[in-house]
């Protein structure tokens, strides 16, 4: 394993995540005291500009150029969302990240929030995260009794509001218009666009949102300067990333990797393989919405690249053995995208609804000629005609599995 | 702005959208979602393509450099994929609906030429014995509600296109569940319960929402001899009833037409009108308060009860012009012609879908109970007396029209011109324009040399209301009609695509 970098995780299990003493020992809130004292909003930007970060919430766009465009805007009501919907099956790394270090996150939403100018910043919590609910109203609590939050933070003109907001465990919720909805107590469904957020964003005011993960990073390039992150990881997108492994793995667990990293070291190095006696038959990347990764194609280095036919996604990697059955994963997956399509368009609402019928037929071994029409029309309208990404997502793992998996699916003899 | 449509260059306006640059240039793209006023971007029919990629042409803003496509294999592919689960998503019961061959789902599948439906209607009762075993649990629940006096409410035939939600002006309806579940409804799946303006029925699509009425006993009664029919011709229905059947293109032409469906009579609802006026001009002078309210609209009748009841008492007590006539033509009309009322069925054909609700209904909710009558008896009302005759039998909108015309197998061909019959004739031509377009108030002002207001659609009565509570305005007399423009535009006229 090449020498560890550690930016996320670097106090887990070290501090008592309750403590903000603990984590004011180990060096936690110097990134704000610093931005507060010897920088400006704009230099701060420039730093994470510097940086190369990009959003680990899914689509990895460059966070500095996010912040910027929320920065520019003139208005004087603007806000920043901390997203931490994180409804992604097998994804927990956000969570995680509020277990083990809730104040790195904390100082990370401070800074943001005051680099774009934000009145209020918003926690948007899964619902069905109760215990991280109630670590997070108490960090707030404690960061706001050393004043690091509230009115004139640490003696500036700065002031800045936190509210947790408790969604309602929906995965279109992560999507971040349906988000902005939800806050203000709309229907939790995409919203059109453009307009983007970052000019017309929560009621209606320029709004940045970033994913929690994406937020914990800023106090590291705070302190340590752009220059040194863009250091870390691959080229097109530095830094770490937290890689969630679950499935036919040894160790499965949250693990903090350079971006770059091939996804074979990921597999046999950090979750230590295959289990015994299980032969790896592919690997899904990137969560419910990830592609389907065979073995020939193990090789490949996981980093935020647009033109990249394997999203990274959300960091999470299935690891399939050959015991698995496909058809079981193929209804797993219709089944979550049945139930968690918002319903708002046609070709999501109602292709994801036939293609759960047939992943129940393929399971029973009942299909049809027509059946098998139908997959195809309905893959090719929720990649092409969707109102948001959930349609593609809905699409993505279903595709891969139907076109490298037609034999096992369709239980043909050759 | 310039962008290329089909390889040509066209001038476009800032702002505007897709469709409607392509619109004002004559090139039609289907639409399902889309009407006029909101543009939710959900049925995913108006697909064209942008440099090669798939968008939604009602809700995409042009902009400099776009080169559209309006046809081609993929759009064609979209739009035929989409329908067929649109279908889907809903019970073809063509033969028996309200909306057959008016229905724009039909007619989208038709245009497109959808020929092969790939799926199993996710709404329907299933009579396959082997479909019905494989999909039982596939059925999604189908909510009906026949629980008001005007609206006929039916999921099983919604494709959950939204226009309801986007038109109701009291936000009465809703998107409730998610993914294949949606239900458009009220919330908690209560009875409707609204000021029925109609609005909603007349922007469906398709069969779901429809107007409320036994229009096979209406037939049934046109065929019975004993009967003597009577039609009432509401003046705002002439701006819209070509739309609902192209055929009946004057006022003669479609007295003509009723008289063949078997109308006896056929009378102009301006006679009532000017009665209307009359009394409520009698009861403004006699009044010595202020800001009284003309009641001639009974969805801004039902709007007052249910939002301001502060301003009951306000409404002066007269009711709407169909009734009075209605009543008319039962007393003194059939005294006259020596006709039993009893025999008499008074049908108006009407603009306005809140007129089915039986006159004088105590609340709202009453109404909504069901299609019985009820009256208040208040003292003074000229509606006191309930002598048990219904005196309107019927209130049918241009829709409703439609369809029994339809229903009848009526042969335009055979069809030539006719004039109202004579007994209750109009006295000032002017006074269906002054009705229909809300300007009763100002007739009685300048009569009766007293200040007054106007307010038309939901929120200009809003703001009206606002103010009178505030105590902001006085005046004598507020006109309000809740549908956008007065009658012309009422929820019963026919939907002009
Ligand atoms: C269907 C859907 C679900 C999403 N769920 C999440 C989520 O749970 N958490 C998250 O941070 N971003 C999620 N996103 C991405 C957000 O829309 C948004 O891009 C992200 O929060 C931006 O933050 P980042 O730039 O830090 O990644 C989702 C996107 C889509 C289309
Ligand atoms: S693709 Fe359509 S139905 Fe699916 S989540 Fe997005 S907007 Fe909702
Ligand atoms: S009748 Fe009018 S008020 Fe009632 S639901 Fe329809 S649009 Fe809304
Ligand atoms: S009831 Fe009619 S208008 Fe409303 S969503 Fe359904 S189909 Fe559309
Ligand atoms: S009309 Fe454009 S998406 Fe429905």
């Amino acid at each position: 394993m090449e020498k560890e970098i550690k930016i996320i995780t670097k106090n887990w299990g070290q501090i008592n995540p309750n403590q903000i003493a603990d984590y004011i020992a180990v060096g936690g809130y110097i990134s704000l005291e610093k931005f507060i004292k010897e920088m400006t909003p704009a230099l701060a930007l420039e730093e994470i500009k510097l940086s190369g970060l990009c959003g680990r919430g899914g689509a990895g766009f460059p966070t500095g150029m996010k912040l910027e465009s929320v920065q520019k805007e003139k208005s004087k009501e603007k806000y920043f969302i901390c997203n931490l919907d994180e409804s992604e099956p097998g994804t927990y790394k956000d969570r995680s990240i509020v277990d083990c270090d809730p104040h790195m996150l904390l100082e990370g939403i401070i800074i943001e929030a005051l680099i774009v100018g934000a009145c209020k910043a918003f926690i948007y919590v899964n619902g069905n995260y109760q215990k991280q609910i109630a670590i997070l109203e108490r960090v707030v609590g404690q960061a706001q009794e050393k004043n690091f939050l509230g009115e004139k933070i640490l003696g500036s003109k700065y002031n800045l509001e936190i509210e947790i907001f408790v969604g309602a465990g929906a995965y279109i919720c992560g999507e971040e218009t349906a988000l902005i909805n939800s806050i203000e107590g709309n229907r939790g469904e995409p919203k059109l666009r453009p307009p983007f957020p970052t000019q017309v964003g929560l009621f209606g005011k320029p709004t940045a949102v970033n994913n929690a993960e994406t937020i914990a990073n800023i106090p590291w390039i705070i302190a340590r300067g752009g220059k040194k992150y863009a250091t870390i990881g691959s080229k097109k997108s530095p830094g770490t990333k937290l890689f969630i492994i679950n499935g036919s793995v040894k160790n499965p667990a949250v693990f903090e990797a350079p971006l770059g990293t091939k996804l074979s070291t990921l597999i046999d190095e950090y979750a230590g393989g295959v289990q015994k006696g299980k032969e790896f038959w592919f690997a899904q990347v990137g969560g419910s919405s990830g592609r389907l990764v065979l073995k020939k194609d193990l090789n490949m280095k996981l980093e935020y690249d647009r033109e990249a036919k394997v999203s990274l996604g959300s960091g999470a990697i299935l690891v399939i053995d050959k015991t698995v059955d496909i058809h079981e994963l193929l209804l797993s997956w219709m089944s979550f995208f049945r139930r968690e399509s918002c319903g708002k368009c046609v070709p999501c609402r109602e292709g994801t609804f036939r293609l759960w019928e047939i992943a129940k037929r393929l399971q029973d071994g009942e299909i049809s000629e027509r059946d098998v029409i139908a997959i195809k029309d309905i893959l090719w309208t929720l990649n092409n005609t969707t109102f948001c990404p959930l349609g593609k997502f809905a699409a993505t793992a279903f595709g891969d599995a139907i076109n490298n998996f037609q034999k096992e699916i369709y239980r043909l003899s050759k | 702005m310039n962008i290329k449509i089909n390889k040509k260059e066209y001038a476009a306006k800032d702002g505007e959208t897709i469709f409607v640059a392509c619109l004002r240039n004559g090139i039609k793209i289907p639409t399902l979602c889309g009407t006029k006023n909101s543009h939710e971007g959900v049925c995913r029919i108006c697909v064209v393509e942008n440099n090669g990629r798939l968008i939604t042409s009602c809700n995409t803003k042009i902009s400099e450099g776009m080169e559209i496509v309006t046809e081609s294999e993929n759009i064609s592919k979209a739009r035929r994929i989409n329908l067929e689960l649109l279908w889907a998503d809903h019970a073809g019961k063509c033969v028996t609906c309200k909306k057959n061959q008016k229905c724009e789902l039909q007619n989208l599948a038709t245009e497109q030429k959808i020929e092969n439906f790939h799926f199993i209607p996710r709404k329907e009762e299933l009579t396959d014995r082997e479909n019905l075993d494989l999909l039982k649990d596939n059925r999604t629940r189908v909510v009906v509600d026949e629980g008001n006096a005007c609206i006929s409410r039916t999921t099983e035939l919604c494709v959950e296109c939204r226009r309801c939600i986007n038109v109701c002006p009291t936000k009465e309806l809703s998107f409730n569940h998610r993914a294949g579940d949606v239900v458009v409804g009220t919330p908690y799946e209560k009875p409707l319960d609204c000021i029925f303006c109609g609005q909603c029925v007349k922007d469906c699509p398709t069969g779901a929402l429809t107007d409320k009425n036994d229009l096979l006993e209406i037939i049934g009664q046109l065929n019975d001899l004993k009967k003597m029919a009577v039609a009432l011709i509401d003046p705002a229905i002439m701006d819209s009833v070509a739309f609902e059947q192209e055929e009946i293109t004057s006022q003669r032409k479609l007295i003509a037409t009723l008289q063949s469906l078997g109308f006896e009579k056929v009378f102009d609802l301006g006679f009532g009108m000017e009665l209307a006026l009359e009394k409520m001009t009698q009861v403004v002078k006699n009044s010595t308060k202020n800001n009284l309210m003309l009641s001639h609209c009974p969805s801004f009748n039902l709007f007052i009860e249910k939002y301001y009841p502060q301003f009951r008492k306000n409404i002066i007590d007269v009711t709407h012009p169909d009734e009075l006539m209605a009543e008319f033509i039962k007393t003194e009309y059939a005294k006259k012609e020596k006709i039993n009322p009893e025999d008499l069925m008074v049908v108006s054909i009407s603009s306005c879908v809140a007129k089915k609700t039986p006159v004088k209904s105590s609340s709202p909710s009453e109404i909504s109970k069901g299609g019985e009558a009820y009256f208040t008896g208040q003292a003074g009302s000229p509606m006191a007396k309930f002598d048990g005759v219904k005196n309107l039998d019927y209130v049918i909108t241009v829709r409703e029209l439609g369809w029994i015309i339809r229903q009848q197998k009526i042969k335009f061909e055979d069809i030539g011109n006719a004039d109202f019959n004579s007994g209750l004739a109009v006295k000032n031509e002017k006074i269906k324009d002054i009705i229909k377009a809300g300007k009763t108030a100002e007739m009685i002002a300048e009569k009766l040399k007293v200040k007054y207001i106007v307010a038309d659609g939901v929120p200009q009565i809003k703001n009206i209301l606002r103010d009178l509570d505030k105590g902001r305005v006085e005046t004598k007399i507020i006109e309000a009609m809740v549908c956008d423009g007065g009658c012309v535009n009422g929820g019963g006229q026919a939907r002009q695509i």
